[in-house]
């Protein structure tokens, strides 16, 4: 890429200065720059989607037919390697774990995380720094360090009178706790830096308009955030979907698994069983919907972004 | 603010309280444990936790693996972060305001969103397929492997290699699939960054007969300097992780003669291989010390920058 | 198999535990306090966790000499690798539940045992049953120094199956208890049977004319002609396993110098690896590195994916255990014609200590009981069950493999023919069957200690020298770390 650099460098450094505005497309060098440009963007999606592909394909192909020709075309579809992983890894049961525990984990994960950088982003109080970093020191554990005292910790929350019957091991609640806890750091970190951006001037005209605390928050500087807060959503709710040390310890019960341990373990399955193209029969169907969701996501980011653009 | 002084601090506590606590109880709480059995020898298999002092540090400091893992781990720390944060910040520029301007928009490329959505797919995918499909892209020509497939069938054969079988390779096999799966997602967050940037900018640059470069320079950079700092912080953390990567397409040893281990599986190896959890929780602390090292200094280091630029 | 393990720790308070459960179970302390008694006997294992109810029993008597309680679940863990989980839930379970219908099977199978289980034992939580095997098994070592393990002498002492005359001590082949004890104290089941030698693709040396070879000179003379003809003469496990190699290369040794040089391998002695018999076989095998007899990319390659070429002819000779037809029984369907064999180790001198045909044979395949498991007896009963004829015939006949129960392996009629050609190799050894048990004692020391050596040594990186200094840093590692608890052994 430095090469690109250097080259782009060369002729826009030409370009005249008294050349005020530059007609579309004007200037050979502008040209070859775009076209140098265009050629990185499409190596950069091959190379991004060259491997991607080939496990789909291969999603395709008889076990057989990967083993021979693993760079191949598939000469049909073998539907039954989506059958393999749909029974033998239980994915349906795992999808719908996952939608729920990943649909409480995310709603919990933005609101209180929100309003907790929203906070420390705009109020001055004692502690106010120190909060602040105790969250975002939490960006430098490393997970494996707390896995075992998180297993005992969860295990007591069972014990606690009245709501622990929702807690505890197995629960879906616990795991989207769980994943609550281990997203804030970032989350806090992230949108503090993104609430600190917000101009002051809206916020001092909801003040003046009579706004309390709680409505500045959620009729005026929510709303302001939604760009931030649509890309950190995206980025929560692929983290929570692909997760896959914390449930291991957490849901340990076969039918409360979420899909990317179902993956896991159709992953491990075929170190011993060379079943790969079963494996990527099971990374295409738990692909699908998050491919999906993501397109949605997308257009939203968009749509968001436009609006803000808009005002 | 001081319109609303008045009900200022239950406010305040009441945005803190769920989010401190939900983060307390779950996520501090077992790591100031973690760092009591530091201080333990511990098989992790039994609730009887020895005493044992500073011990397990002393060890750490005569592990030879470990310092192995340690070498990765700053190869990580320095290539990944500034190979991804500089593939993510050109190739987000080329999507938000690298197009031709008609008139006097400022436009992406054409299909942007397209490549930004291609761009973005790795992120979707989780860590352990991503290895699982690498494995393969690296494994010898006989056994699948992709690229050396790839580079017969574009006469270049010679550049062949056994990829994971060759401990020299290990830990730069590591950096590729890693920036591999992080591009994407810079791209799409330096992306938000510079389009939350008023287009207006942009149109003054362009009368004043700004180049791209220049633009790039003088108008996006800096006014996304911001996002790109919180991006390099996090980035630097991922690549002190890496350990779905290397346990899945190493293994747990970290690979031929352990070439490619890193902290985080060193910690687990020590864990869940060796039941030796003292020494794992060890290794985690000394993993911690050494990213708060790291993130202080990138802030130290990034802030005087960004003083320099403005 | 004449491996006793030496006591190194006093084995009194075990003897004493047994005792009392003995007691409890035959009925002379039989009374309010009996089962109170075995309870407090079998918690041992630093449970603090105050859970530790008194495990459920019924009453002992000659159609139930375990004591077991007939109606409390039994939750058992299977591990699905190699041998799946079908030999659990279509032979053992059937056999168990006809005679105990109110038993309730919690059937778990798993591919990561220590990471679903490793954090229940801690809780004083686990299941009942635990096949720990596979990549992520629990240290079985670590586990029984911990006291998580429950004294299996009841199911050993207890009448068999299918006889009431004879203890299921009596039905197994010798050396199996002795295998997964500690100080006399079993607590581990060895269920499979397992012969180690060299795979080799038997129609390819039929067609081609080549005679198995008997000494290391006809194997460099026959890697010749095999590469002459484009094939590959050896694989091995590849980045994921080059310890497989160790097999033949200790294996070798011994035949050539005797058995006894594997003791002090085992009792980690200094210089235990610098033997010359172990040396002049590190060399041989490394030698297969320098003539070039490897397949290529071998070393880059996953397990899986060099011994599926193998059995799809890409190769001639491969070292592993008798699992390995059932392991790669996929791509052996695949060609009809393809047959596997499995042969005893060549000799390296025409002088060796020991005949051609000793073969390295264990029980394997651990089965354990945790001390916490809420219905111990119920669990024993299940390995009763399955160390029935039929169970172990079932499984035989299942996942191709032999078991520890002597008999069986007698009745069973092996349809797979790499498993019978490992049984013949079996039987041709008669007494000369070796072991070593480093591996057991020591998981970390085999991998990736020496593992690594060898993996070193098979690319010609190291000198045969270097690799024994390595794998004597290794075990000095071992030796000199105070927190494993050292095993020994005389013969």
């Amino acid at each position: 890429m430095t090469t690109t650099q250097a080259e782009t460098r060369e002729p826009s450094s030409e370009a005249p200065r008294n050349h005020r505005v530059r007609e579309p497309g004007v200037g050979i060098g502008g040209k070859a720059i775009g076209l140098l440009n265009g050629g990185f963007l499409l190596f950069w999606a091959l190379i991004t989607t060259l491997p991607l592909l080939w496990a789909i394909l291969s999603s395709f192909k008889t076990n057989g037919e990967f083993r021979t020709n693993p760079t191949g075309l598939p000469s049909g579809i073998e539907w039954t390697n989506f059958a393999r992983a749909w029974n033998a890894a239980n994915i349906g049961q795992y999808f719908i774990n996952s939608v729920i525990v990943v649909s409480m984990s995310l709603t919990l994960t933005m609101l209180f995380g929100a309003m907790g950088a929203y906070v420390l982003a705009r109020y001055d109080f004692p502690g106010n720094r120190l909060v602040y970093f105790i969250f975002v020191g939490g960006l430098m554990l490393p997970v494996f360090l707390a896995l075992v005292p998180m297993f005992f910790v969860v295990r007591n929350t069972g014990n606690i009178p009245l709501i622990g019957g929702l807690l505890g091991l197995n629960s879906y609640l616990s795991l989207a706790l769980v994943y609550v806890a281990f997203s804030m750091p970032f989350t806090v970190f992230f949108l503090t830096a993104f609430f600190r951006t917000l101009p002051n001037s809206v916020a001092e005209a909801g003040i003046m308009d009579g706004c309390s605390h709680f409505s500045l928050f959620f009729r005026i500087m929510l709303p302001m955030a939604k760009p931030g807060i649509i890309s950190l959503a995206l980025f929560n709710f692929l983290g929570h979907w692909n997760q896959y040390v914390l449930p291991l310890v957490i849901m340990q019960d076969g039918d409360k698994r979420v899909l990317a341990q179902g993956l896991g373990t159709l992953a491990a399955n075929t170190g011993f069983r060379a079943d790969y193209t079963a494996l990527f029969a099971g990374l295409v169907i738990a692909l699908l919907p998050v491919l999906i969701v993501y397109l949605l996501f997308q257009r939203q980011v968009q749509a968001g972004l436009t609006a803000g653009v808009l005002k | 603010m001081t319109a609303l002084r008045h009900g200022k601090y239950p406010f305040i506590l009441a945005f803190l309280l769920p989010p401190v606590g939900i983060y307390a109880l779950y996520m501090l709480s077992p790591y100031v444990q973690a760092i009591y059995i530091s201080l333990t020898r511990w098989s992790g298999l039994s609730a009887t936790q020895t005493f044992i002092g500073f011990d397990n540090y002393v060890e750490m400091w005569n592990d030879d693996q470990l310092r192995t893992a340690l070498r990765n781990n700053l190869i990580l720390l320095v290539v990944v972060p500034v190979l991804t944060l500089f593939l993510g910040l050109f190739f987000a520029s080329m999507l938000n305001v690298g197009g031709r301007r008609s008139g006097q928009a400022v436009t992406g490329v054409r299909g942007s969103s397209v490549y930004k959505v291609v761009y973005f797919f790795p992120q979707v995918l989780p860590h352990a397929i991503t290895a699982i499909v690498f494995a393969y892209v690296f494994a010898p020509s006989n056994a699948g492997g992709i690229l050396n497939n790839l580079l017969e069938a574009v006469g270049l054969g010679r550049l062949t290699q056994l990829w994971i079988g060759e401990p020299k390779y290990l830990v730069w096999i590591i950096v590729v699939v890693m920036t591999w799966g992080f591009v994407g997602f810079y791209v799409v967050l330096f992306s938000a960054a510079m389009q939350s940037i008023p287009r207006d900018i942009y149109e003054a640059a362009l009368l004043d007969g700004s180049s791209r470069i220049t633009t790039f320079r003088k108008v996006t950079l800096p006014l996304v300097w911001d996002t790109v700092q919180v991006g390099w912080v996090y980035m630097a953390i991922q690549a002190m992780d890496g350990f779905a990567f290397v346990h899945i397409m190493l293994g747990v040893n970290g690979g031929v003669q352990g070439a490619g281990d890193v902290l985080g599986v060193a910690i687990y190896r020590a864990a869940f291989a060796e039941y030796d959890f003292g020494y794992a929780a060890a290794i985690g602390v000394l993993l911690l010390l050494l990213t708060m090292t790291i993130v202080v200094l990138f802030m130290r280091v990034l802030r005087r920058e960004r003083v320099e630029l403005a | 198999m004449s491996s006793s393990i030496e006591r190194t720790t006093s084995g009194m308070s075990s003897t004493r535990r047994t005792f009392l459960q003995r007691m409890a179970i035959t009925g002379v302390a039989v009374g309010p306090g009996g089962a109170f008694l075995a309870s407090c006997a079998t918690s041992g294992g630093g449970d603090d966790e105050g859970d530790s109810e008194p495990e459920p029993q019924g009453d002992v008597s000659d159609d139930n000499p375990l004591g077991i309680p007939e109606d409390e679940p039994l939750e058992i863990y299977i591990f699905d690798g190699g041998f799946g989980d079908e030999y659990a839930t279509d032979v053992h379970q059937p056999i168990f539940s006809e005679k105990w219908p109110d038993v309730e099977i919690n059937h778990n199978a798993a591919v990561d045992i220590g990471g679903e289980l490793q954090a229940r034992f801690v809780a004083g939580d686990p299941p009942d049953f635990v096949n720990n095997s596979g990549d992520g098994q629990m240290d079985g070592a670590q586990l029984i120094t911990d006291g998580q393990l429950y004294d299996l002498s009841d199911l050993f002492d207890a009448p068999s199956w299918d006889d009431p005359e004879v203890p299921v001590r009596d039905t197994l082949i010798p050396g199996t208890i002795e295998m997964g004890s500690r100080d006399g104290t079993p607590y581990v089941l060895n269920y499979a049977f397992t012969v180690f030698g060299l795979w080799y693709n038997k129609t390819l040396l039929d067609e081609n004319g080549w005679t198995v070879p008997t000494t290391w000179q006809e194997m460099m003379d026959l890697c010749a002609e095999i590469k002459s003809a484009g094939i590959a003469p050896w694989v091995y496990q590849g980045v994921t396993a080059p310890r497989y190699m160790n097999w033949p290369l200790l294996t070798m040794a011994a035949k050539l110098a005797g058995p006894e040089i594997l003791v002090p391998v085992d009792n980690l002695e200094e210089g235990a690896w610098g033997h010359e018999a172990i040396r002049e076989s590190a060399a041989a095998l490394r030698s297969l590195k320098e003539n070039d007899y490897f397949l290529p990319g071998v070393e880059g390659m996953e397990f899986r994916d060099a011994q599926g070429l193998w059995a799809r002819g890409e190769a001639v000779f491969c070292p592993s255990g008798s699992w390995l037809e059932n392991e790669e029984a996929d791509a052996i369907a695949e060609d009809e014609t393809f047959e596997l064999a499995m042969m005893p180790e060549p000799l390296l001198s025409e002088d060796a200590v020991m005949p051609l045909e000793t073969v390295r044979a264990t029980a394997g395949e651990p089965y354990i009981v945790p001390a916490d498991a809420k219905n111990p007896r119920a669990a024993m009963e299940y390995m009763r069950a399955m160390l029935s004829v039929e169970g172990a015939r079932g499984f035989s006949e299942t996942v191709t493999s032999l078991t520890s129960v002597a008999a069986a392996n007698e009745e069973v009629e092996i349809s797979a023919p790499g498993l019978a050609s490992a049984q013949e190799a079996l039987n041709a050894a008669g007494e000369n069957v070796i072991n070593w048990l480093y591996p057991t004692w020591y998981p970390t020391m085999e991998n990736p200690g020496i593992d690594q050596a060898t993996g070193a040594l098979l690319r010609a990186d190291i000198t045969v020298d270097e690799w024994v200094q390595q794998c004597e840093a290794v075990a000095k590692e071992i030796r000199e770390d105070d927190s494993v608890v050292k095993q020994t052994r005389e013969a």
